[in-house]
């Protein structure tokens, strides 16, 4: 009756070796649990020097005050702070709505066509170039036309990197929501543009706003792309358009602060540089933290 | 624009003052029944005339023809992957969202072909309704969710706007469940009441077709039966089209029924006569559960 069946009672399995099993598990568990703590114990490391060096560099005038010039104990990092905070906001306000669109084109419009796929890949591409190379390409565009360094321009050199950091991580997150909410958008009798800024766009919006803010976040830290562009400056920002103290000419940042001081014989300058590199490791993650904990939530939506 | 009224063939009724074909009998639980002669009296809502319908260069519905009759809910069976969604995603064009799928024939719905070029897709699928096997609201308040059609396809007061609401989530059987809940998130809400708010935001549109593509596969049995008896109250102001893996669900809810298999539309008739007397082979080993 069985006799498509083989009898198994003719080649008994061998049990693997227990013994053999626990050691491997042994083994892996424990060398993934060392190669951790070693990269957590490093980057430990740093934020607790940076924590005890910086802190004491914390005062109001470090929030308040210029930078001393020469050899006068005092002053602070405030016009660097500015600085940043308002490079750091015009490569937001150019780059994060063009990473957005661009990610609604390539999920909702383009999927798997030939242009989405080709602009997919140069995004690769752009995510992997090393960050000075941005800052080479604003100071080509816009310094050497205008003679001089500015801030915009290292807003446009932020918003080069920021771009393709915002573009993939919206497309992922817009991936993500359901094809059945597109269908029942549409079914409904909405315009495409409707279904995906009304519905897609609602869906995903805890994961955009998460992926924007990183990606701000992600450019704030940012030094080798002001070298070329914002350069430095001792003065307060005053306005827009001009050539010094302006947004238009060289602007002061904590980055290139902070590279500049650090290399200063100066104990008081070095002290604010450790203080500038505090705050910036707060603020990213600061930023970082609250915003998980925001949006965490958000995923019942 | 292709004038509907121009595509009627003289003598006929005009689609606007036709009036509503007589209620049908309907005894809970057992299906309502046209006598042939009745079947082609009632008025076709919509006509699928030689379907074929391709994924890619894979053909998947063949020369489909099926009458679609007003006020009567129409069952759509059939093993998995024969083609019924297929055949159901047709009716409203949803299919489109996805570039490499093509429908060739005619579908007439009130007398026009909506494959058509010229088929103004907003209005059509504000007339023809869809629900889909997962309950999908809108990332939004209940109360937006059924205001999500009638904002966008009719001008109307606040207070008009509530109105309706209120009356599509009725008529939606889920008013008393969700009164005071309407600024609450539509996904708060159980899968079962989930599913009758969709069915409410398609009512809310004034649709004159409804498609149901599998509504109670992802929904436990009680939320079930209250979809069912919906479906009994919505087949008077609605024509309504259901596509369904559950045999019984099809021979408690619906008055006529297709049997698809491999793309092809094997038999249609009355739910009764299907269910009790089919003609083909193949309908009957399916019935009978020997396949599929």
């Amino acid at each position: 009756m069985t006799a498509t069946t083989t009898d198994l009672s003719r080649c008994p399995m061998a049990p693997r070796s227990v013994r053999r099993r626990r050691l491997v598990n042994t083994v892996i568990t424990t060398s993934s649990w060392i190669a951790a703590a070693i990269g957590i114990f490093v980057m430990g490391w740093i934020v607790v020097t940076v924590v005890v060096r910086g802190i004491g560099a914390w005062n109001v005038a470090f929030f308040t005050q210029l930078p001393p010039t020469g050899n006068d104990p005092g002053g602070g990092l405030a016009n660097a702070i500015v600085g940043t905070l308002v490079i750091t906001f015009g490569a937001a306000v150019v780059g994060l709505p063009l990473g957005f669109f661009g990610a609604i084109y390539l999920s909702e419009f383009g999927r798997a066509g030939r242009v989405a796929t080709g602009i997919r890949a140069v995004t690769n591409i752009v995510l992997g170039v090393p960050s000075i190379v941005a800052g080479m390409f604003a100071y080509a565009l816009l310094v050497l036309p205008s003679h001089h360094y500015s801030g915009f321009s290292a807003s446009v050199a932020l918003a080069f990197i920021m771009l393709p950091v915002m573009t993939r991580t919206a497309e992922d997150v817009l991936n993500l929501v359901p094809n059945e909410l597109r269908e029942s958008a549409l079914a409904m009798g909405a315009p495409r543009w409707r279904a995906t800024l009304g519905v897609v766009v609602k869906a995903a919006r805890a994961g955009l706003i998460t992926g924007a803010i990183l990606a701000v976040v992600r450019v704030a830290g940012e030094t080798a792309p002001l070298l070329f562009t914002a350069l430095s400056s001792p003065y307060w920002l005053s306005g827009f358009f001009g050539p010094s103290g302006y947004f238009g000419g060289p602007t002061a940042n904590l980055t290139k602060d902070i590279y500049d001081f650090s290399q200063q014989p100066y104990p008081h300058l070095i002290q604010l540089a450790w203080g500038g590199s505090l705050l910036i490791i707060v603020a990213v993650l600061g930023v970082n933290v609250v915003t998980r904990l925001l949006f965490q939530r958000g995923k019942e939506w | 624009m292709v004038d509907i009224m121009d595509t009627i063939e003289p003598g006929a009724e005009s689609a606007v003052d036709r009036p509503l074909p007589p209620r049908l009998e309907v005894t809970p639980g057992v299906a309502s029944y046209d006598t042939p002669a009745q079947f082609d009296a009632l008025p076709s809502k919509l006509s699928v005339h030689d379907l074929d319908f391709f994924y890619g260069k894979e053909q998947a519905l063949f020369a489909n023809d099926l009458e679609i009759k007003e006020h009567r809910v129409t069952a759509i069976i059939g093993p998995s992957g024969c083609g019924k969604s297929t055949h159901l995603r047709c009716y409203n064009r949803i299919y489109e969202l996805y570039r490499d799928q093509k429908a060739m024939g005619e579908i007439a719905f009130d007398g026009a072909n909506i494959l058509a070029p010229g088929t103004d897709l907003l209005s059509l699928r504000r007339r023809i309704g869809m629900i889909f096997q997962k309950p999908s609201p809108f990332p939004m308040t209940v109360f937006d969710n059924i205001a999500y059609g009638l904002r966008m396809h009719f001008k109307l007061s606040k207070s008009e706007l509530s109105e309706r609401v209120e009356d599509a989530l009725k008529r939606g059987a889920l008013w008393e469940e969700v009164k005071n809940k309407l600024n609450e998130p539509g996904l708060a809400l159980s899968g079962g009441q989930q599913q009758r708010l969709c069915i409410a935001r398609a009512i809310a549109a004034e649709p004159e077709l409804i498609l149901m593509d599998e509504p109670c596969s992802a929904i436990d049995p009680v939320g079930t039966a209250k979809i069912e008896e919906l479906l009994q109250e919505l087949k008077s102001s609605y024509t309504i089209v259901l596509v369904t893996h559950n045999m019984q669900q099809a021979a408690r809810v619906s008055d006529y029924t297709a049997f698809f298999f491999e793309g092809r539309i094997i038999e249609f008739g009355a739910t009764t006569q299907i269910f009790e007397k089919p003609v083909q082979r193949q309908t009957e080993e399916y019935i009978t559960g020997r396949f599929g």
